[in-house]
């Protein structure tokens, strides 16, 4: 597209009380089209009962030259999974 | 084939199946044409729409007529004198402009058209109406999206689509000139046509565009399986497959 084109984020709620999950991105001028043109891509197979559509330049990400400073130090702690807990019956989404 | 419908509510559905079924080849031939690859996706998605609702249609008419062909049989089979879609979605793809304001007096049509169908007393015809008319509104908001960016965007989108305007609109008296068959099937005409002349305006206006005194031509009706010029080409391609190819199987 030309000039005055943005990109956007989308996200879609598979059902309500899930988290919205990236689903790739689309183009639009404006918020209206963005969603639109969310829609047309990505919820065309029953996909998701909500979507949200966000400016691209609003996702702020780690630099990656960071990476390593942001993510390593979490590597051998184990102990941080929550695998030493039994998980009562019922919950679904943990 | 020669087509031979022998009840009523056959002959009126027919209309309905053969508008949507043409409409959404004119949006097919835009796959892989769009302005942008979203726009792209979203005709073809419409388009696929207007397919599934046409064989829809077509097996109704077929159950009613207990008929031994099938949908198939009927779309690649008819000839052009045998088609009774409104002459409105038949016109080409001349621009975006074009698909657009075609789409949007065809789906404003149709929502009020579908929307009356809901209460049919044939009720798979009643079920498939609210089906559909979810379909259709999203289109209907797609296109009267498009009709305030293209009336409201530049002097050349402005411009292109009043052209679009003024020679579709030319297409639109035949429509509401209803005959006995319409009366009988659709609950209320009259407000089928003021409802539809109203929205138009409110929306020409409120994009810039113009509604010009139009000079309707002396046109004979799609009621009696009259075409415009561009029906006969449309025909040969979406035809051409099965015509060439008899036993073709996909």
């Amino acid at each position: 597209m030309e000039s005055g084109d943005r990109t956007w984020e989308v996200f879609i709620q598979k059902k309500p009380g899930l988290a919205f999950k990236h689903a790739g991105s689309c183009h639009g001028y404006d918020k209206k089209m963005a969603i639109q043109n969310a829609r047309d891509l990505y919820t065309r197979r029953g996909e998701g009962r909500a979507l949200w559509v966000v400016p691209t330049e609003a996702i702020v990400s780690v630099p990656l030259d960071d990476a390593e400073a942001f993510f390593d130090p979490g590597e051998d702690k184990a102990y941080r999974h929550a695998t030493f807990y039994k998980i009562p019956d019922g919950v679904s989404h943990l | 084939m020669k087509l031979e419908l022998q009840h009523d509510e056959s002959k009126f559905l027919i209309r309905l199946a053969d508008t949507s079924v043409i409409l959404g080849q004119r949006l097919a031939e835009m796959c892989s044409r769009g302005p942008f690859l979203e726009e792209d996706m979203a005709l073809s998605n419409i388009s696929l729409d207007l397919f599934g609702r046409a064989e829809e249609l077509y097996k109704l008419i077929c159950k009613i007529e207990g008929a031994d062909y099938t949908p198939d049989d009927l779309v690649y089979r008819r000839n052009e004198r045998e088609y009774y879609n409104i002459k409105l979605v038949e016109q080409p793809n001349e621009d975006f402009a074009w698909v657009i304001a075609r789409q949007f007096f065809h789906d404003l049509y149709a929502e009020t058209l579908f929307g009356q169908l809901t209460t049919s007393s044939n009720a798979e015809l009643a079920g498939l109406a609210v089906k559909v008319l979810k379909e259709i509104k999203y289109s209907h908001m797609h296109a009267a999206d498009w009709m305030d960016r293209l009336g409201l965007g530049t002097e050349e989108s402005n411009h292109r689509l009043q052209y679009a305007v003024d020679h579709l609109r030319k297409y639109i008296v035949e429509i509401f000139d209803f005959d006995d068959l319409d009366r009988r099937f659709i609950a209320d005409t009259a407000s089928l046509e003021t409802t539809w002349r109203n929205a138009v305006s409110a929306k020409l206006q409120a994009c810039n565009i113009e509604e010009k005194e139009i000079v309707t031509p002396s046109i004979r009706d799609f009621r009696d399986g009259y075409h415009s010029e561009h029906m006969g080409n449309l025909l040969s391609i979406m035809q051409y497959l099965p015509r060439a190819y008899p036993d073709a199987k996909w």
